[in-house]
Parts: C-alpha cells; structure tokens; sequence
C-alpha cells in the first residue's frame, strides 16, 4: 500500500512540475532562452487564485482569472524582456531574467507582504478514498486531472491544428518557417500565452495544496523546472513531461528511502547527474 | 557631480533603510541585526516590532540613565555574509553600545564573533545554534538552546501525553537538527521510542512522501519540527491524509499565521515556547496588548523574543550606570528580570534559564496547555 501511496505522490509533484516546465520548455524550443522569470509566474498565479477566490468565493473564477492574468503578464514578458534582447548572446536575456525574478520576490513581499497569503476557506478539502487506505483530497486530484487536460489539450493542438504544425515547424528551423509564410511573432506570443496560463494554474494548485503563497515559493520551480527541461533533452516538449513524472515518483521515493542522506533537491540533481553521464542529450532528444 | 553623489547617497540610505532617522547625538544606540527582506523576512519584521515597542516603552518612561534609547536597524536578509559587515558597521561606524539580533543562527552567528572580538555586548533574541554564544563571554541569549526545547518536547510527549510510539519530522538546518538532538537525547528516560525520523529542507512545502510514510509507521504521536511556513503545510497535509495523531512542535510554528494556514488542522497541535498568551503576569499581559496595537497583527514568539532580549540591555544599563562595554556586559550576566518572554536570568555561558510554556491550538487560538519547570532538564550547558 505505501508503494502505490509513494507512487501517487510522485504523480501529483510530476504533474505540478510538468505544467510548470511546459513553458519553460516551449520558450527554449523557440528562442534559446532559459526563462527563469517563468517561476515568477508560477509565483503570480497562486497569489491570484488566493486572492480571488478569498474575494470571490470561486475556485474555478480564480483559477481562470489566474491563468488568464498570468498568461498575459508572460506575453509582455517577452514584449518587455526578451524581445528587445533577441539579438544579443543569449546570456544577456539569462541575466535580465535571473533579474526579473530575484525583483519579482521583493516586489511579491512588498505588495502582499512577508507573511504571505492564504485561503480564508479552503476549496476543495474533501476525502475520496481510491485504494483501501489510500485516500486523497480533492485539492490533490484536481491537480493531476487539471494537468493531464491541459496538456493534452496542447498535445492535440500540437499534432492536429495547423498553427500547431506551424509552431512545431518554427521549433525546428525558424528562418524556413518564416520564409514559408508562418508569422513567427504569432507563435512566440502563442507560446508564451500557453507557457505562462499552464504556470499560473501550477501556482494556483499548489497554493490549494499547501494553503499557503509566499513571495519565494518561485525559488524551487525556478532552478528546478531548468533540472527538468534538461533532463527532458532542452526544448523537447514530451522529454519535458517524461521527465517531470520520473522526478516526481524519484522525489517520492528518494525522501523516504536517502532522505537522511539527501533533501529533496539533492535527490532531484543527483538523479539529473546520473542520467546525464548516461544520456548527454537528455531522456528523450534525439542523440 | 553634485546630483550624482546625491543619488548615491540616496540609493545608499535607501538600501540602508532602518537608518534614515536623524541621529541625535545623545542618545544611547542600540544595533539590531534582522532579516526585512528575503525568506525570512516575517520573522524579521516581527522582531523588529517587538524590538521597537520595548524601545518606545522604555523611553516612555523617561529613557535610561537620563537618555533615550534609539534602535540603529540593519536588514541582514538572515544571511551570515550580511550580518558579519553589519556588525562591523554597527560597531565602529554606529558606536552601538550593544548589538541585538532578531536573525536566524547563520546571521547571529556571524555577528556574534565581531561582536565577542570587538567586546561590545551581543544578545541573540530567538537564534537558538549552541555555538552563538560560546563565540565569546561577551554573547548572551534569551531564548532556549534547540537541545533544551527538545528534552522538554520528549518529556511533554513520553511523559505529560503518556505517547510513547513517536515519529520524528525532523527540519534538516541548524534549528531542527538540535532539537531532535534534544529529543533523541531524552527519549528513553520517558519510555518514548523513535519509531522512524524523516528529515526535509526548509524549501520543502509538500509533504506527501513523508506522510504516507508515517501512515503505514502508525505512531501515538509526531514530534514535528519547523517554522510556521513549513509547519502550516505540513500540519494541513497530515490531517488532509486522515492521521490524527498528535502533533507536537516547537516556538517556529509560534505565530497566528501558522493557524490561519493550517486552519482546523492546527486545533489540538501543541508546541514548545517562550511565550505564554494566558499568562497573568503584567509583562507579558502589557507586551501582548501594545504589540497587537502597534503591528496589527497577534504578537508571537520572535516578537516577544525581541522585546525581551531589549529590555535586558535597557535593564542592565541602568544597573551598569554608563555605557562602559564592560560594566554593561558584567549587569547583563547578572539580569534578574521578568520580561515577556519570563524570568530572564543567564548562566556562565550567557545560555538563559527559564521555564518552557507549552501552548495548544483551541478555537483558533493559541493557548496556555501547561508548564513544563524541570531545572535540571532544561539546564543549558554552561561551557
């Protein structure tokens, strides 16, 4: 029972990871950007579902308002950050971004305070029991189902729409994708639309699941999600979710089992090592 | 040239924040190192509220030997490479004639070395690493060492609760790791056994590794330690998960904001502290009632923590009858006082002596649960 239990877990952290390193792993695809900033956002989406829902009273309006918001702040994200800064070294935009999101956390603090924020009646507390023994909070199945809709949602854009063929064609060679008539802006604002909504509803659901936003809960998704993009095989969308699962269950795992030895990150690295000596490329890029 | 050095200046005083009030040469300075921004920041400001209230309490009632205090307020962001240039600054640039920290033991213990070398008074308000005052006979605390909260949190679980299966959760820093030495320590002399300890960083918001765990473990109780924002989480999960074991931790879940994020999860938790809400002593009643009416918000155990650790100094400067480094540190090693946080007193080492308060979560509220006054448990070391 505790293994499927453990199992569970990782599944529930994989998915919080998976719908935060989508965006980070569609912005590197496209602009050979890390996007550290991204956490920023994650960090923006759970304010946002706190502070509606505890104004509003709705969950769901403050986990679309959310998303909404977020998404729109990560547009002028690259309007205001990155674009300016396409044609530099791509360290430059890795310094602005590391900027933006060190500020961001003052900025968190100074407007909503050091203590953070926290729901006044928690959504979605209640208990479904789906093994013997085995019961979980809505809160907790929410993000899971939450995670695998969105993403295959985006997954079925990806293979069935044209602007998703377009935007996979811009990801492998961007200058033949223009020259073909595919409006490159477009899909650039498209992904960071998606990227950031995905992190902004990571943000929300996992302000749910610890009842608690603070102005550094970006700090671990923002290296982390960076772990994971690699791990991933950079700027490959199925490495990226292949790897956020198998760092969650490795997490799970890794705790209970090493975690005299190692914290959670530690375990998280120590597995990133392990398979990079193994696979250079990343789990699932072509070698 | 003229505006640019203005703008200098300017960003300067700003990065310096505390410091803009217009010093008045007469008064008696007093540095504070704490943490405004970064993780710690909450902490930080409760601190310093309680800090300043002292401040404005003492002065009030016609200052200290004929002078007013003014407190001389540095952010050190919780970080050693902060708070060591600080000390330094409050020392030779500020002419602080003693230094308080409202910081976490990595600052404090930076700070206490200069402070032990320069010998200008140092007390620690709430950082609890044993090294802090063996750093030199000029470093005091007012709070207890983590080892001496953790024999009192084995005696409270093995002995007061009869809870004799525990689980640690035990938080991997400076903080956790001492209390569990504690805890470990006195265990068995109340029949209590460890059935298993899980450790996590301080990063750590999610637990569901770790409960499932404790679940097929099955203990009578969990011996949880960490601060409010890991605390909050964890104490929600684990009653999300369906374990209604007690829960027992220490002074960093004591705060209001621990109960409002783990909401009716925390009703029934119970901790180790300083400060005791119901007390009927007239320090503590007044500190609880001007702190709420100064921060808006219920005083807690850093708060009470800064305000007592000031009223020491303040104490032992009117007994020292001048500023003299030294005569201060001797009426310091000699404090008899009841502040907020008890009755302060210290041994040879600088450790204080005083009783442990165990306070429960009714109604959402903390509450008076007991006392726990074994002399000879909670003996600090004195060397």
């Amino acid at each position: 029972m505790l293994f499927f239990d453990l199992c569970i877990q990782g599944v529930i952290q994989g998915a919080i990871y998976a719908l935060i390193a989508l965006g980070l792993t569609l912005v590197y695809g496209l602009l050979r950007i890390l996007h550290v900033a991204h956490a920023a956002l994650f960090t923006l989406g759970g304010y946002i579902g706190v502070i509606v829902t505890n104004g509003s009273g709705s969950f769901l309006l403050a986990l679309f308002t959310s998303m909404l918001i977020v998404a729109v702040v990560g547009m002028s994200s690259y309007t205001i950050i990155y674009k300016p800064l396409l044609n530099r070294a791509p360290l430059i935009s890795l310094i602005a971004s590391i900027g933006i999101f060190i500020a961001s956390e003052e900025l968190f603090r100074i407007f909503f305070g050091a203590y953070g924020l926290s729901y006044i009646n928690p959504p979605l507390q209640g208990q479904i029991e789906i093994l013997s023994g085995v019961s979980l909070s809505h809160a907790r199945i929410l993000v899971v189902v939450l995670a695998i809709g969105l993403l295959s949602g985006v997954g079925w854009l990806a293979i069935n729409t044209r602007v998703g063929i377009a935007a996979r064609a811009t990801v492998i060679d961007p200058q033949m994708a223009a020259s073909s008539g595919i409006n490159v802006e477009i899909i650039r604002y498209g992904s960071f639309f998606i990227g950031s909504a995905f992190a902004g509803a990571a943000g929300v659901m996992v302000s749910l699941l610890n009842n608690l936003v603070e102005p550094t809960m970006g700090a671990v998704p923002s290296y982390k999600a960076l772990a994971i993009i690699v791990l991933g095989g950079l700027g490959n969308v199925r490495g990226a979710l292949v790897a956020s699962l198998a760092l969650g269950i490795i997490e799970s795992f890794g705790t209970i089992y090493v975690g005299h030895l190692l914290d959670r990150d530690s375990i998280a690295f120590a597995f990133l090592i392990m398979v990079l000596m193994v696979r250079p490329q990343g789990l699932l890029a072509r070698g | 040239m003229k505006k640019y050095l203005k703008t200098i200046m300017l960003s300067g005083i700003l990065a310096f924040g505390g410091t803009v009030v217009p010093a008045v040469a007469d008064n008696i300075k007093i540095g504070f190192n704490v943490p405004l921004t970064g993780f710690a920041a909450a902490d930080g400001q409760s601190a310093l509220h309680g800090a300043e209230l002292a401040v404005k309490q003492v002065n009030g009632s016609g200052g200290v030997n004929g002078k007013m205090l003014e407190l001389v307020v540095y952010d050190d962001q919780a970080s050693p490479k902060e708070s060591a240039p600080l000390a330094v600054k409050m020392i030779t640039k500020d002419g602080v004639v003693a230094g308080i920290s409202g910081s976490y033991s990595g600052a404090t213990r930076a700070a206490a070395t200069i402070f032990a070398e320069a010998k200008v008074p140092y007390i620690s308000a709430y950082a609890i690493h044993p090294d802090i005052t063996r750093a030199g006979d000029y470093v005091f605390r007012t709070s207890f060492m983590g080892e001496v909260q953790g024999r009192a949190g084995a005696k409270l679980i093995g002995e007061m609760l009869g809870k004799k299966r525990v689980v640690m959760v035990t938080l991997n820093n400076d903080f956790g790791k001492s209390l569990a030495a504690g805890f470990k320590e006195q265990a068995k002399n109340f029949g209590v056994s460890v059935l298993a300890e899980y450790d996590y960083s301080i990063k750590d918001r999610e637990f569901g590794p770790i409960i499932s765990k404790i679940k097929a473990d099955k203990p009578d109780a969990i011996y949880a330690s960490g601060y409010f924002f890991t605390a909050g989480p964890m104490v929600s999960q684990i009653r999300a998960a369906g374990l209604s074991q007690p829960i027992i931790g220490q002074e960093g879940y004591d705060s209001q904001k621990f109960i409002e994020i783990a909401g009716k999860a925390s009703e029934g938790v119970m901790i180790t502290t300083s400060l005791d809400r119901d007390s009927s002593s007239p320090e503590t009643k007044d500190f609880i009632s001007g702190f709420a009416k100064k921060a808006g918000y219920p005083a807690d155990m850093v708060a009470a923590s800064g305000h007592t650790a000031l009223l020491v100094v303040a104490d032992a400067l009117k007994r020292a009858g001048s500023n003299d480094a030294a005569a201060l540190r001797d009426a310091i090693s000699k404090t008899s006082l009841s502040a907020s946080t008890g009755k302060i007193s210290f041994n040879a080492l600088g450790e204080v002596q005083k009783d442990v308060q165990v306070q429960v979560v009714k109604g959402g509220n903390w509450h008076h649960h007991s006392v726990i006054s074994d002399a000879v448990l909670l003996a600090p070391p004195s060397k």
